[in-house]
């Protein structure tokens, strides 16, 4: 080492860290890792961990392809109802919210078929609160379907639902839920069995999926017919003027 | 680490100005980058789901940025708080803070409700709720620390300074 040597380079190279090379590996670095990263995280969230199950059946009572909602009211809308599509998260309070509102409204109408109700159970708040309550509700409710109670069941989840964000819901309460929709007998054997093993697991992982390229990325979100109308949603008469206006 | 020869050279007041602004400006970039990445590193489908709710990628890719954005984050503001790598960590949180200024003002002017997501979180919220100008503003501030690094990217107390100086 010669000390005048090396400073003379030192007076010599500008000070301010390494050379342009190191610096292009470091960037080269950094995004290599991000791409890995991504790859790896992505990879992982599609072998499907939701609810921790293996069935791909589509329930009962879904339209509009595989990834659409359970059609509420089967066989009851008249000719000229509009469709109705409800985006609710089991866990997200504001869901809750508007079922006490104007659930009552549209759970009539859904009955009087004056509409086609069309529910997306949706399940990204599990992602948020970091539980897997809003997956399981939603299997829960796919299965209900099967039974021919979704509306029913839909009810009976959002009654109950907890008054704490994130609490979530607990087998038991699933299984309670379904008493409480009517499902009984055989009927809840079969139900019983299909929640436990999250029949319906890719379908309610799909229903998310097909939301947001959608463009749905919060709940509630109401559509009629193919209109967002979240917004002017404020008591139930308004709801129901704005489905009648939407008849024709 | 300095030899005992290699006296250091006592920088001019201006340079040493420079040097403890580069400071700030790294600390800050690094801190927010730092903050922002690991609210978001433990909820990868959420990130991804924010990132979707900017309706710019395909949902496939956005969902890949949304996985990659945390870590990235918190990798580039770990190595800025530390000062190592101080030029190439702020190109990258530089262009990093370019893109969301651009990705948030294309969903205003698009007229979205979103939550940017930026420390968490993200999705539709309502307009009212949104906070556009403010994002940006912080974002444009954060460019302007890592343009700052890139030009002089010479900072005080940094690990660049003790090992390459």
């Amino acid at each position: 080492m010669r000390p005048d040597a090396s400073k003379k380079i030192a007076t010599v190279t500008p000070k301010g860290g390494p050379n342009p090379i190191v610096i292009g590996a470091v960037i080269a670095v950094l995004v290599v890792v991000a791409v890995v990263v991504a790859i790896l995280v992505g990879n992982n969230s599609k072998s499907g961990s939701d609810a921790g199950a293996s069935g791909s059946s589509t329930p009962a009572g879904v339209v509009g392809g595989d990834a659409g909602g359970i059609l509420a009211n089967p066989g009851a809308a008249k000719g000229k109802a509009p469709t109705l599509d409800t985006y609710e998260d089991f866990q997200c309070p504001q869901c809750g919210e508007l079922e006490k509102t104007l659930g009552p409204a549209i759970t009539a109408m859904a009955k009087a078929g004056q509409i086609k109700l069309v529910v997306h159970t949706l399940s990204f708040l599990d992602g948020n609160l970091k539980n897997d309550s809003s997956s399981r509700a939603a299997n829960a409710a796919a299965c209900a379907s099967d039974a021919g109670k979704f509306l029913e069941y839909h009810g009976a989840v959002f009654a109950a639902q907890p008054a704490q964000e994130g609490a979530g819901y607990t087998d038991a309460q699933l299984t309670e839920f379904a008493k409480t929709a009517g499902i009984t007998g055989p009927a809840l054997t079969t139900w019983q069995k299909c929640t436990s093993s999250g029949q319906h697991a890719e379908y309610v992982t799909a229903v998310q999926t097909g939301a947001e390229k959608a463009g749905v990325f919060s709940t509630p979100t109401v559509k009629l017919n193919g209109k967002d109308i979240s917004k002017t949603l404020t008591t139930a008469d308004a709801l129901v003027a704005t489905v009648k206006a939407a008849t024709s | 680490m300095s030899e005992p020869g290699a006296e250091p050279v006592g920088p001019p007041g201006r340079a040493r100005l420079a040097d403890l602004i580069g400071l700030l400006a790294r600390l800050t970039l690094g801190v927010v980058l730092m903050v922002a990445g690991g609210l978001k590193v433990t909820s990868p489908k959420v990130s991804a789901m924010a990132v979707r709710a900017f309706q710019i990628l395909p949902y496939d890719l956005a969902g890949y940025v949304g996985y990659a954005l945390p870590v990235l984050e918190v990798a580039v503001g770990l190595l800025l708080v530390a000062g190592l790598f101080t030029r190439a960590a702020a190109v990258v949180g530089g262009l990093l803070m370019l893109a969301f200024v651009i990705g948030i003002i294309s969903a205003w002017t698009r007229g979205l409700s979103i939550d940017c997501g930026c420390f968490g979180g993200g999705g539709t919220i309502a307009a009212s709720q949104t906070q556009y100008l403010s994002d940006v503003l912080r974002d444009v501030g954060l460019t302007a620390c890592a343009a700052w690094l890139v030009v002089r990217p010479r900072t005080a107390y940094s690990l660049d300074d003790r090992l390459f100086g």
